[in-house]
Formats: structure tokens, sequence, C-alpha cells
């Protein structure tokens, strides 16, 4: 088996088309016929042009807008004055076309890869794409057809160019291996958008496998599985069958709103941890951000995040959710996580130690600098914030009146932010379960975190072995939890909603339905089945089995009743 | 010469589309265009020296138009990029 980094969802089961590498090598000449060649390069470029403008008609498609547009960007490239005024200042110094083009191309993708910037390394892709292709036209040499593979091919190429994508065919291609490439980089965005199974950074795939030998390509892992025998296949194969038809399935719940059988809507949100999630949340069909972790700002580096910096990134993705609700949660961190500059000690019980909200409250600065970032951010969309591990009412009071300081400072500087931005707690600890009434009376809204809340309720780690039995959300004491969390939100009338996994699960859905829960936020591949499962319900039959389920005493009973039903 | 600051505000920065179209609708002007960033200098009318600046959302950066028609440069670049680049 060879091991690779799964970029694109799904099993392919096929035989193994391989595109070897085409031979760019030329002897670089000097030229004395300058206007001759200049003359070659400009009808290379053009002929280069006509090629990718044809490519990219066919990807359009085949595939769609935004994928096409990635070739039609190589012809932007191309006729870049820039580019194309320095190729020709080689040329007309008597160096031939081919290396003139070659070291233009080159000096570029050398800058755009000494960037480290995700986004700017891949244009230098492209400029390697670009080269290959106008050397290639200078060649003479002709592109491989991957159109004509047969039915059942695995493609394996070293890098899958945008050019190669034009030529596939999504009926016969069933799975894309390479050498090179990520989850973020052309190949993967084209394999997925072709839904084609790819398994990426195959470390010399094309040389371990060789034509028409028969692959299995584990598009979820991003194993490659050779010559399998006939039980893989059919496992694999059935695998294979049964995501599909999930797939389609859940896709008719696209673009739906979110409602239950009897029409009651309901909030579908996605949790994310970077501003890019929020992409991920936009294509998963997510309709906001019910959680924006906010540790990855202060994490792997080596002093405190700036204002400014903590701005871009909770602007950014506010600004990738078009004006969708972004619900930012206030850093938390304690002495569990490795932040060597906070200076944070190692402690005999981190979790209910000097943590989140209350490490925040005694590092007014730090906490003061998130504040203000997140209200400058609160200009470009809809913004909320929300505090973690509130126990005492005293520490959202001391929150609000952060809050309200940084919005005076931002107000004497003239800096625009929402006056009216909401503010919440995250109630996920046992104590803000029991004074619930008494927070709902001052926040804004809740977003009960059933993860710490089971944990902290149960007082049991969900990893440790000998106790992991206890931690479920089904437990008696845990669903009572939830339901007078959300019954004192609905008595104040904030709406109240649900951040942890058990917003996904669809033994709870009935039960949060029945509570009387608004709000459910899940990672961005559960929304559609999320969304579907909520569908199932009317208030009133979820009603019944709430009844039902409360009226039992212990947690064996209530799992084995709701997995009965759902 | 004339120059003004201004704060990309498209969610992605100046990447493939929005640095394409804007060295396009720059390269229409006879003035030199440059873009001013992180202390170094960029050819607005070039789509991958703007590429390489890798500026991203919220940075702020100077636009220098010097040339016969350097006003009319100016204010059209500033006013594409505080529109968000047509994103």
């Amino acid at each position: 088996m060879l091991n690779g980094i799964g970029a694109s969802d799904g099993i392919g089961v096929g035989r193994v088309m391989l595109i070897a590498e085409q031979s760019l090598d030329y002897t670089p000449r000097e030229i004395a016929d300058v206007d001759a060649e200049l003359e070659r390069f400009r009808s290379a470029v053009d002929k280069f042009c006509d090629n990718t403008m044809e490519q990219a008609e066919a990807i359009r498609q085949s595939t769609g807008e935004k994928e096409a547009e990635i070739l039609l960007g190589h012809i932007a490239i191309i006729r870049d004055p820039f580019m194309g005024g320095e190729i020709e200042n080689l040329i007309k110094a008597h160096q031939c076309a081919e290396s003139a083009v070659d070291q233009i191309c080159k000096m570029f993708i050398d800058m755009f890869s000494a960037t480290g910037d995700d986004l700017t390394m891949q244009r230098a892709a492209d400029v390697r794409d670009i080269r290959d292709g106008v050397i290639s036209v200078l060649l003479g040499v002709q592109e491989v057809k991957i159109s004509d593979a047969p039915e059942g091919t695995v493609l394996v190429v070293k890098e899958l160019t945008p050019s190669m994508t034009a030529g596939i065919n999504k009926e016969n291609i069933v799975g894309i291996i390479t050498e090179t490439g990520s989850q973020t980089s052309h190949s993967a965005i084209l394999a997925r958008a072709l839904e084609i199974p790819a398994s990426l950074s195959v470390a010399n795939a094309t040389t371990q496998l060789s034509s028409e030998e028969l692959v299995i390509v584990d598009g979820f892992k991003g194993n490659v599985l050779i010559a399998p025998d006939a039980k893989t296949i059919d496992e694999y194969t059935a695998k294979r069958d049964a995501y599909l038809r999930e797939k389609r399935e859940l896709e008719n719940f696209r673009g739906k709103t979110t409602a239950g059988a009897d029409g009651i809507e309901y909030e579908l949100f996605c949790n994310i941890g970077t501003p890019k999630d929020a992409t991920k949340a936009v294509e998963a069909d997510g309709e906001g951000v019910g959680l924006f972790r906010t540790e990855f700002l202060f994490m792997d580096r080596d002093r405190l995040p700036t204002e400014d910096e903590q701005f871009d990134a909770y602007k950014q993705a506010s600004l990738i959710l078009k004006g969708k609700p972004l619900i930012i949660r206030t850093l938390d961190i304690g002495g569990d996580k490795e932040i060597p500059y906070l200076g944070l000690e190692k402690e005999e019980n981190p979790f209910m130690g000097f943590r989140a909200i209350r490490y925040c409250l005694k590092n007014r600065d730090m906490f003061k600098s998130q504040i203000k970032a997140i209200l400058r951010a609160s200009a470009f969309g809809d913004i909320r914030i929300m505090f973690p591990l509130i126990t005492a009412v005293e520490e959202l009071r001391a929150g609000r009146a952060l809050v309200e300081e940084a919005k005076a400072d931002l107000k004497a500087s003239g800096i625009a932010y929402d006056e009216n931005i909401q503010v919440g707690v995250m109630t996920e600890t046992a104590a803000s379960g029991v004074i619930a009434d008494l927070l709902a009376k001052e926040a804004d809204f809740f977003s009960i975190g059933t993860n710490d809340l089971t944990g902290y309720t149960m007082a049991a780690d969900r990893g440790n072995s000998d106790v992991g039995y206890l931690y479920s959300p089904l437990q008696p004491s845990v669903l009572r939890m939830i339901r007078r969390i959300i019954k004192c939100g609905r008595e104040e009338g904030i709406p109240v909603g649900m951040c942890g996994e058990a917003a996904a699960s669809p033994t709870m859905i009935p039960l949060l339905i029945s509570f009387g829960l608004t709000e459910f936020s899940v990672s961005a591949p559960s929304v559609l089945k999320v969304r579907k499962n909520i569908s199932k319900w009317t208030k009133a039959e979820a009603d019944a089995v709430a009844e039902k389920v409360m009226a039992m005493t212990t947690e064996a009973e209530i799992k084995e009743y709701l997995e009965s039903i759902v | 010469m004339v120059s003004k600051k201004v704060t990309l505000v498209n969610a992605q920065g100046f990447h493939m589309r929005p640095a394409s179209v804007f060295a396009t609708a720059m390269g229409k002007y006879s003035s030199n265009v440059t873009i001013k960033f992180n202390g170094n200098n960029y050819n607005a009318k070039s789509l991958l020296n703007i590429i390489a600046a890798c500026i991203k959302c919220g940075s702020e950066i100077e636009i220098v138009c010097e040339g016969s028609d350097e006003n009319e440069a100016l204010a059209d670049a500033v006013e594409r990029i505080e529109s968000g680049l047509g994103e």
C-alpha cells in the first residue's frame, strides 16, 4: 500500500494510466535573427493562448466556471506586459525563445515559492504549467490526450496540471494519484470539483505503479492499494456505493432552509478554527458560524498576536461569510496548552484551573486587545462575542464591562464598530447550567458547549479509559442540564444554540428540538446530514420522544431507546 | 507625482483574479503606477509583480502614480481597491 494525502473524498477502483513526463529539453543557442525569434516567441504565445482558451472552455462545460478561471489566469500571466517584456529583452540579447521563457518563468517560480504563502505558492505551479506549455509549443511537442482514457481509469501523474484536467472525462476517470500537491493545491481543488477521488503527494507513485495495474484509490485516507484481492475489492466497492448513495441523498438538502417536518425553522451554523475554515463553512452550506475558536492566533508562535493581526483574521472570516452571523469565542486556553510566551504554569488540574475567561480577566491588556479587534471587525459583518467557561455572573459582568471600555476607546479614536454587538455565554460548566436563570438575564445569547458540559457535569475525562464510560451527553444529568439551560434562555427571550458535537448527533436532535434549541452549530462536513436529520422531526413528535427519555433513569436505557427510533 | 494610502478590503487579498483585473485596468494609463508595500515597490501594471507582493486583506498599501494622467490613474486605483476589487 502507498500512502498520500486524501484530497478528494470517495473510493476509486480501476486500472492505472501512467502519464509519463514529456521531455522538454532544449539546447540553448545564440540567435542571429532577433526579429524572427521574437516572431517565433509571439506566435508560440498566441498558440498557447488558443490552446488554453479551448481547454478552459472544455473545463467550463465539464466542471464549472471557477475551475475554468484557473486556466484563463494562465493567459493573463503570459500576457503580462512585465513578463513578456522581460522575455523579449532576453531574446533581443540573442537568446533563443525556449531559454528566455525558461529563465523568466524560473525567476517568478522562485519568487513565488519564496513567499511561504500558500496562495502565492500555488501561482508558482501556474507559472510552471505555463512554462511547460509554451516550451512545448516552441518544441512542437504533442500533449498527452487524457480524453482518450478508457472507462475505469486511475490517472497517475507527477502533478495534475489544470491543462491536463481539461481532458478529463468524469465518466471514465475513477481516481487520481499524484506525487505532489496538498489539500489546497490546484490538483486537489480540481479533483474535488470533478468529484473524483484523489490521493496526492504519494511518493514515487509514477515509478511504483505501472500502467494497467489494478489499484484502489481511497480519497478519504489518501491510501493507494495495489493489486487488491477480490475480497478487498468487494469491500471497497461496497464502501464506494454507500458513500455515493448517501452523498446523492444529502445533496438534496443543499440550499434548503433548515426546518423540521412541521416547517419550524432552525439555524444551522458551523464550528471553525481559522478564517480559511469560513470558506469551508460557506461551501458546506452553513448558514453562519456558531463557534469561531480563536486559539489558532495564539498557538505556534513566540509572542502575542497584535490587535491588528487579530482584526485581520476576524474581518477576513466575516467578509467570507458575507453578512452571515459569526460568533467569535474569546481565547480559551489554560495550562494544558503549550504556549510558552504566555508563561502559564503547569497546574495540578488545568481543567479546573487558571484558564479561558479566568485567565483573560486577569490579563486585561491582552483580553482588551482581542475584544477591540473583534469590535473593529464587527463593522464588516454580523459578529457576536462569546465568553467561554463562565461559572459566575461576575465574570460575565466583568467581560461586558471590558467590552464597553473597548467600545469607548474605539469611539474616542473614531474607529467604526457595531454599537449593538451581542455578547453571549458559552454554557459549558455545571455552574453555568445551574445559574442559567441568572446568566440569561444578563447575556444576549447562550451557546451550549456540550463537550465540556458533559465532562464538567459528570466529572469524567473522556480520554481516561477507566471513567470514559461516564462521559455521555445522554446521561440523565447532562440532559437535565441542557434542558435547563435552554428553558432559562427561552424564559428570558434569548436564543440558545449548541456548538458541541452533540448538536450533530442524530439521537440528540429530537431532544434538542423538544427542549427548544434554535441554533445548531456543527462541523462543516456534518451540515447537510444535520439538516436532513432535523427535517425528519415535528415538534410534537420530538416532544413525545423527549417526554419518554426524561422519564428514564439510566444512560443505557436512554441510548437504547433513542437508537431504536432514529 | 501623486500618491495615496489605501487598505485592502477584499477577503482573499490581491490574489489571481483581482490582481489581473487591477493590472489590466492600470495598463490603460500612460503614467507609471507603483504599489509600495512593506518597503518594496511593485509595478501595478504587472499581474505577476502584484502577486509576488503577497498583499493580504487588511494590509495598507501606497499607490504612487507618475505621468500625464496620474490623477485619473490614482483615482481609479483607489476606487477599485476601496470597493473590494470587484469581489
